[in-house]
């Protein structure tokens, strides 16, 4: 693509995410270790494979949200991209700036335009610290790297505005994180997050601990943010409705593996692969009428530690074929900006329990 | 209703009160609560955390433990108060006469014993099978809780089953007895969406072959109104609303249930903001005068500052602890005009 | 502060404990000698000076032939035994200190990097502590004090060598649970360096439970010290502790001249037993578990 330097900014989406993966060795013993497979004892070092080749793209100002159940791998996507891990292999362009291969001091400019908040506003906040110093950790650690005086002051005075803009207020400032509510703690998380100005915000199932009606205040806060800020947000969840709310484009991941991705209301009006639409099915609402076609799944999610062979639905899904078996689905165009990682594009007549 | 006046409660719970005494002050968790429940029922305890859905659940099988104390009330199961009940009476009536499921299936499975153990003693405890009896028993419940070569798995470990298959097992601990009533604490809180259909599905099966009532607790309106006949509504421990459970969600008359269906985002009426319930639940040691949920309510008055609003009829088959209740009818999600500026 | 302190749990809950409230004495108390025991010491017992042969042996006051100047009696050299005490619990009470204070640095640090980085440097801490541990402390203590020879400062590094090891242990395990947590991971994406995560973040978390460990340290670290003294691999005897102490009267105790040995033997006991039943009271107030 030759694109002229003016309309690269625009253009360039805010995240980019190639092939990544994430495996992590899993630290046994070497009693656990040991086989005799073959007829010799040998050392096995067991592999979780948590992520496996998720691409995708976020431009800016927009919200992608990333659902699956729990160990399908879209919090290790959101904290590897954080590069809380680092990752095993693919490419991560943040602003089109390649960072994969980014040590720790040429990581931090990054993280100026990118943070994140976390799931459990208890164990998010450092409990010995006020929560000014809290809100002013990431603005301080930049101003420190380029050398700028007076960093600390400085970002504790950025700190003071931002508790207002999320709704808490300077009194708040000298306080400790116990002394708030769980809502309160995620708008000190957000704060936090905001105090150095970012594009991008990874959020990794950010109101999934809070109450219901606390959950809505979080939600508008965050859309007024991006209003404001003009923020793009990665936001993890594994709540159907919340991310029918807020999100402009959805991507499907089980089992590590992306395998839908599509603008929100085709996703939710035309879901294509087995699991979006047992996903969606299962997922109860308040309204029971309106309860898409019924699909229910068998079984549970197979071990990350031991992928089974072709695609990674196929041991619950019930339209599997003998190509299921022999051949992994690649992410395919469907049109309308939908993707899908299932044999069934190729052989709709199949499309039949 | 009339079906419910002909045949006697199986549970009537009068003015229920269940405090903390703490260091703090006291935390009064449950403060007079009152419901009944008909055998066969199958009853939705929600609100917020801090709502003391919980320890009224707790409080029903006799789990209280100190600093927490039954202050008052009667807990009347088939007319027998039971909040009095010697700690040996309560023994025998858990597991019987009535059953818990937690929320984490490994807080009531003993991780040392195997399943197949853990089963027989509670048949043992309960009913005068012989062991055979019992063994047969054991399968043909795990059978029916949808796990496969049960004669098998009774020799397993809790550990060796997954987070979905340890729920059913405790589902079928729970059933073993035949106990009457079924208290459900947060039961699919911890599992995934499409676990969690498998479960309420089974629950909701099982449930009615046995005949058996029920108390689910939870936090999640959505998991309620597919699983429930009635709906009792709890804020800072005392019953704002009640009444069929189609109802209250489609048309609650409290302004709390109102806000709290409102904040549930809806698919079918997106809204770019979503309407929310201002400012947070009280400190329950603290609580405002007159009605507890005063300070955030959009219809409260002066009057809400003086006198605590008791649990009346307020439009058809409703009952609210309101004043100033929502007499219209209004679709859902369209009664509130969004919420303010967070 | 102080109005915080007395309306607080651990302040009500103290109030309502016996044994915490007399151990808290009991401290208070060593804690004053230490501080003004020379002050209000009738006789300075290393000032060859005020010393009088003609004094020697004389038993406690009230007892026939005492002498009232010398409230517990005197020893071989006509010393005071009370001034003895006096400056002798100092000795005691210091090294205690000073020796808990040294362990606790060295083993909270290394139980951090342990804890932290995990691996190589993980396995090596924790297999030294590990056979550390597998030998009895005294043994330890009076392997290193034959190898260093006497005096306070070898003592100091021989309790810092036997005590550093519960820190480490005990840090490396919070350290484990902490940054699992959240908010270190919040560091992390702020940007901060691992010395700068560990020095703000995880330090200040994993310091509570030391608290109870370095109370009852301190208590056995005197006895320790008293047990070297007394075998003879101790302190030097110009600046005798309570176990020299015992270990100058023990040689006459059976000869009917109790009181040299006897008394210090008291103090160390109420000092430690002081010490235990506050640092009691601590584990379970600090004890997240049992609240």
């Amino acid at each position: 693509m030759t694109t002229t330097r003016a309309d690269t900014t625009l253009a360039t989406p805010m995240l980019e995410v190639e092939n990544l993966e994430q495996r992590f060795p899993l630290r046994s013993g070497i009693i656990d270790r040991l086989t005799f497979k073959g007829g010799r004892p040998r050392l096995v070092d067991s592999v979780v494979h948590a992520v496996n080749g998720v691409s995708f793209s976020i431009a800016k100002g927009e919200v992608l949200a990333l659902v699956g159940e729990s160990g399908c791998g879209k919090s290790t996507v959101a904290k590897s991209i954080a590069r809380i891990y680092t990752p095993s292999g693919g490419r991560i362009r943040i602003d089109g700036e390649e960072v994969g291969g980014y040590g720790h001091r040429q990581m931090l400019p990054v993280r100026a335009k990118m943070q994140m908040i976390f799931q459990d506003p208890f164990a998010s906040l450092n409990p010995r610290q006020k929560v000014r110093d809290i809100v002013a950790e990431p603005l301080r650690e930049q101003l420190e790297a380029r050398g700028e005086g007076n960093a600390k002051a400085r970002a504790r005075e950025a700190a003071l505005a931002l508790l207002e803009r999320v709704g808490l207020n300077a009194e708040h400032a000298t306080r400790y994180p116990h002394q708030f509510s769980g809502g309160q703690r995620q708008r000190i998380g957000i704060a936090r997050a905001l105090s150095v100005n970012p594009g991008l915000i990874i959020a990794d199932e950010p109101v999934s601990a809070l109450d219901v009606s606390i959950q809505a205040q979080i939600l508008n806060l965050m859309m007024d943010l991006r209003d404001e800020f003009g923020l793009a947000y990665l936001f993890i969840s594994h709540d159907l409705s919340v991310v029918n709310h807020i999100a402009d484009r959805i991507g499907v991941m089980y089992l590590g593996f992306l395998v839908e991705t599509a603008p929100r209301d085709r996703l939710f009006s035309a879901p294509r692969h087995p699991y979006t639409r047992a996903l969606l099915s299962a997922a109860p609402t308040i309204d029971p009428a309106d309860k898409a076609v019924e699909m229910e799944l068998e079984g549970e999610v197979p071990s990350a530690l031991a992928l089974p062979s072709g695609c990674c639905f196929r041991t619950r899904c019930p339209f599997a074929f003998d190509r299921c078996t022999a051949e992994r689905p690649r992410l395919q165009d469907v049109g309308d900006g939908q993707s899908v990682a299932c044999h069934l594009v190729d052989e709709p007549e199949r499309d039949r329990p | 209703m009339d079906h419910q006046s002909a045949t006697a409660p199986l549970l009537d719970v009068r003015d229920l009160r269940t405090w903390f005494h703490t260091f703090s002050g006291t935390v009064k968790a449950v403060d007079g609560v009152s419901f009944t429940l008909a055998p066969g029922e199958v009853m939705g305890l929600v609100g917020e955390s801090g709502g003391g859905k919980s320890v009224v659940g707790f409080s029903l099988l006799g789990l209280i433990d100190p600093p927490g104390r039954i202050e008052g009330g009667e807990i009347l199961l088939d007319g027998e108060d039971i909040a009095r009940a010697s700690e040996e009476r309560l023994r025998r009536i858990r597991g019987r006469e009535i059953a818990m499921i937690f929320q984490d299936p490994m807080t009531s499975l003993n991780p040392v014993k195997t399943v197949g153990a853990q089963m027989d003693e509670m048949l043992r405890l309960h009913t005068d099978l012989d062991e055979g009896a019992r063994k047969a028993r054991c399968v043909a419940m795990l059978e029916s809780v949808g796990i496969s070569r049960a004669a098998e798995r009774l020799r397993a470990y809790p550990h060796q089953f997954s987070g979905g298959m340890r729920q059913r097992v405790v589902i079928a601990i729970a059933l073993l007895a035949s106990p009457r009533l079924i208290v459900a604490d947060e039961p699919t809180t911890a599992l995934d969406v499409t676990i969690q259909s498998q479960i309420l599905k089974l629950m909701r099966k099982r449930i009615a072959e046995t005949g058996a009532a029920m108390i689910l607790v939870t936090h999640d309106l959505a998991v309620v109104s597919e699983m429930v006949d009635k709906i009792v509504v709890l804020y800072c421990g005392r019953v704002v609303e009640t009444g069929p459970a189609r109802e209250v969600i489609a048309n609650p008359s409290h302004p709390y249930t109102r806000g709290l269906v409102d904040s549930i985002p809806n698919p079918k009426h997106r809204k770019p903001r979503l309407a929310q319930i201002p400012g947070a639940v009280p400190d329950i040691r603290n609580l405002p005068s007159g009605c507890s949920f005063r300070p955030r309510c959009p219809r409260a008055q002066a009057r809400c500052a003086e006198v605590s609003p008791a649990l009346a009829p307020t439009r058809g088959t409703l009952s609210a602890a309101c004043h100033f209740p929502i007499l219209e009818e209004v679709a859902a999600a369209m009664a509130t005009t969004g919420g303010e500026r967070a | 502060m102080m109005g915080q302190l007395l309306a607080s749990q651990f302040f009500y809950n103290w109030r309502r404990n016996l044994s915490a409230i007399a151990g808290s004495a009991i401290i208070l108390v060593c804690v004053l000698i230490v501080l003004f025991g020379p002050l209000v010491s009738p006789q300075n017992p290393y000032d060859l000076t005020q010393l009088n042969l003609l004094d020697s042996y004389k038993p406690p006051a009230w007892i026939e032939g005492g002498d009232p100047r010398y409230l517990l009696g005197t020893d071989g050299q006509g010393r005071d035994v009370l001034s003895s005490i006096l400056y002798g619990t100092r000795v005691s009470a210091l090294i205690g200190i000073a020796a808990m204070l040294m362990a606790c640095t060295i083993g909270t640090t290394l139980g951090l990097l342990a804890g932290f980085y995990g691996g190589r440097l993980d396995a090596f801490i924790m297999r030294v502590a590990d056979i550390q541990l597998s030998f009895p402390s005294m043994l330890i203590a009076l392997f290193l004090m034959s190898a260093f020879g006497t005096g306070i400062d070898k003592v100091l590094i021989a309790l810092t060598l036997v005590g550093w090891v519960v820190y480490a242990r005990t840090v490396r395990g919070s350290t484990l649970g902490e940054i699992q947590k959240e908010y270190v991971q919040a560091a992390r994406v702020a940007g901060l360096r691992d010395a700068k995560i560990i020095r703000r973040h995880v330090l200040p978390n994993v310091l509570t439970p030391l608290i109870v460990i370095a109370t009852v340290q301190v208590g056995t670290f005197i006895l320790i010290e008293a047990s070297l003294s007394f075998l003879g691999v101790g302190v030097p005897i110009t600046q005798p502790s309570l176990g020299l102490l015992i270990k100058n009267g023990f040689d006459v105790l059976f000869s009917g001249l109790w009181w040299t040995s006897v008394f210090p033997g008291l103090m160390i006991m109420a000092m430690v037993f002081g010490i235990n039943l506050f640092g009691d009271f601590l584990r379970d107030e600090l004890n997240p578990r049992l609240k």
